[in-house]
């Protein structure tokens, strides 16, 4: 009984286990990092319960971040738990009834989830407890947790439906989350519960299509771009035609305008939507700086420390092409690290929409920001994505890059700040730091070659 | 020629190889058995300078595997077990990323005469993530041979593939100079192609001898196998 349940759940902490300890350093970080924040977002509830001021942020919107975060994990997870899981084949030809296996994964990711929800929330209701807060909120915590029941169900039946030959089957759920949208009430998200397991129950019985599903491409013409480069030429090719079929350069578009639009929106209006009356004297100034800071840093995160993490991160079974041929380390990451100047591409389009907002005034600041975070971000990630080459998807790796370069970035934004008074026009200087920064690329680049070679001849 | 003088390869604790001496001589077609896990896989990956080992040498053709590591590769071709690629590139693709890092001359031609002999010239404008396992071996079996290495190291180089295609690989060995070094579990392709065969248990070579001797002594290679892997229990 459940056997496919336990084998999920047992690889799945078993993996996470064997992550600790190949990386134990980088998961005591990540650890940290995840107390630390819980703490301050418990101290953050603590201060606003007690200065006894109605935060603009409601408790609505709490509940549907949690609900999408879970949403997006639980498609993820199912993806590669059931879609992709070519091992899942050995139960589906047992003469156990597919329907029941399938089950069996969503039960196991369901489990998962819950499990990651009474984690982090009981760990943020002891730290609210600790600052002497009343925590009984029965009612609330029940919403919350059929919440993640119902995100768990639609991200199942999202990711069966969306992975099948019959798109259509997303009409439902399209239409359903169409209305969450609308409503923007829990109560009615939680009422919809019958609904959604009657329509993962459907989708379970349908989904035997969507397993190992794959449509046979053909790209005849793309025939005529195939030819003959040089070795950094090639590896810039391969690098920038799979950001381009997997359509990430779209995404990192939509994601720079998004982020241009949003944070130049809160630049101007922030003060008066996200703090009290009370407090926007004392703390209302510091927002629009801090608004410009934070549409850099979600751009280049996505649009640079992602991709360059995953130049080698996604290298996992593929690394024995790079490995057998005769090709010089330092060459191979020249190559793959060119490729990000099209993602860079990509973030351009942030200026011009944050600047609708913050005037011309501030552009040159912004452009010079943006390449020196942009930079510092590779110059960062390539090494640490060497280091931990083949480890696909290691979100742990991610998170404690970004928890890095923010505090790299808040320090050299305060740098930058400083020179922005002390001198008027600080052009030179803007583009003596990003030659020196250029630099730091370049030996970035070298120390990443020496750590690729490192972990080739370190045991020889 | 490959030589494996002395080579020690461990994962943690366990002792994949130990103190392994091999010679790989040219015009030769040599055999690698060995029963699961024994370390035919990982002396391929180490003689292709995939993975590092603990100690020893290993040279090609006079290069260090380690210190000359560009030019020993520019004499390997390797057919790994499982041919992971990348799946967003078309076969076409692939083979000329591959042709490019390995600056192939007339690459067009050869992949061309290569995939025809092999049957996966019509499906080489597909992703290779919607190809079937035999034709990724194909596309993998292509990408090892068409700069015409002096060595082909292959792993299980027929698995997956269908009769024809498999004949068409063992006349392409059986043709070609240098040395072929093949890691396989199949008695009956050590018969048909191999000059020699090592036979590896537990991380160590039992045997080495020519097909032919064994093929008096024993009758077939299989009988072999399980005589001398009795002796060694």
């Amino acid at each position: 009984m459940f056997e496919t349940t336990k084998v999920i759940l047992t690889e799945n902490s078993r993996s996470l286990k064997n992550k600790m300890r190949e990386a134990p350093i980088l998961y005591l970080l990540f650890s940290a990092m995840i107390i630390f924040s819980i703490f301050i977002f418990a101290y953050a509830t603590f201060f606003f319960i007690n200065i006894d001021i109605n935060l603009n942020i409601s408790l609505e919107d709490v509940f549907f971040t949690v609900f999408f975060m879970f949403l997006l994990k639980t498609v993820a997870d199912f993806y590669n738990n059931f879609i992709k899981a070519s091992q899942l084949s050995y139960s589906l030809s047992t003469n156990v009834k597919q329907t029941k296996t399938i089950t069996e994964v969503f039960i196991a990711i369901l489990l998962i989830q819950i499990t990651i929800w009474f984690s982090f929330s009981i760990l943020f209701l002891i730290a609210l407890a600790s600052f002497g807060v009343n925590v009984i909120y029965v009612f609330e915590y029940t919403i919350f947790t059929i919440g993640v029941i119902v995100a768990v169900c639609l991200g199942c039946a999202i990711s069966i439906n969306f992975f099948s030959p019959k798109k259509y089957r997303l009409l439902p759920m399209l239409i359903l989350l169409g209305f969450y949208f609308q409503i923007r009430e829990p109560l009615y998200v939680i009422f919809t519960l019958p609904l959604t397991i009657i329509h993962v129950t459907w989708s379970i019985k349908n989904s035997m299509e969507s397993h190992l599903y794959s449509t046979r491409k053909e790209r005849l013409k793309d025939k005529t771009q195939i030819k003959i480069r040089n070795t950094i030429k090639t590896i810039f090719h391969r690098e920038t035609t799979v950001l381009w079929r997997d359509k990430l350069l779209y995404s990192f578009v939509f994601t720079s305008v998004s982020t241009g639009i949003f944070s130049g929106y809160l630049f101007l209006y922030g003060d008066e939507i996200l703090i009290p009356e009370a407090l926007r004297n004392q703390i209302g100034g510091l927002l629009p700086s801090m608004f410009l800071f934070l549409g850099i840093y979600v751009v280049i995160m996505y649009t640079g420390v992602f991709p360059s993490l995953n130049l080698f991160l996604n290298e996992e079974k593929t690394m024995w092409i790079l490995r057998h041929i005769p090709v010089r380390n330092d060459k191979i990451i020249f190559g793959k690290v060119s490729s990000l100047s099209l993602c860079f591409l990509t973030a351009i389009p942030f200026i011009p929409y944050i600047t609708i907002f913050t005037g011309i005034e501030k552009i040159g600041f912004l452009i010079f920001f943006l390449i020196f975070s942009y930079i510092a971000g590779i110059i960062i990630s390539v090494p640490l994505g060497v280091k931990y080459v083949g480890k696909k998807s290691d979100i742990m790796l991610l998170y404690s890059v970004s928890m890095i370069l923010f505090v790299i970035l808040s320090f050299a934004s305060v740098i930058v700040n400083m020179i922005e008074r002390l001198f008027p026009y600080p052009i030179i200087l803007y583009i003596l730091i990003i030659l020196c920064e250029l630099l730091l690329l370049y030996a970035s680049i070298k120390i990443s070659s020496q750590i690729l070679s490192l972990k080739y001849k370190s045991a020889s | 020629m490959i030589i494996v003088n002395n080579v020690t390869k461990s994962y943690g604790k366990i002792i994949a190889l130990k103190n392994v001496n091999l010679k790989f001589e040219d015009s030769h077609v040599i055999a690698i058995m060995g029963e699961n896990g024994a370390g035919k896989t990982t002396l391929l990956k180490l003689c292709t300078g995939i993975l590092p080992f603990d100690s020893g040498e290993i040279t090609v053709d006079g290069y260090n595997i380690i210190n000359d590591s560009i030019k020993a590769k520019e004499q390997i071709g390797y057919l790994p077990e499982m041919p992971y690629m990348y799946e967003r590139l078309t076969g076409r693709e692939f083979l000329f990323y591959i042709a490019s890092l390995r600056k192939i001359k007339d690459s067009e031609e050869k992949i061309d005469e290569i995939t025809k002999m092999i049957g996966i010239h019509d499906f080489l404008d597909y992703e290779i993530g919607s190809y079937s396992k035999g034709m990724k071996q194909k596309i993998s079996v292509t990408s090892a041979i068409m700069h015409n290495p002096k060595n082909l190291l292959l792993d299980e180089p027929v698995y997956g593939l269908d009769p024809l295609t498999s004949r068409a690989i063992q006349n392409f060995i059986r043709n070609k100079k240098g040395s072929t070094i093949i890691a396989t579990h199949s008695s009956q392709l050590v018969e048909q192609i191999a000059d020699h065969v090592y036979i590896i248990m537990r991380g160590k070579v039992i045997l080495f001898d020519k097909v032919t001797s064994i093929l008096k002594k024993h009758g077939s290679v299989e009988e072999a196998y399980f005589h001398i892997k009795d002796e060694n229990v």
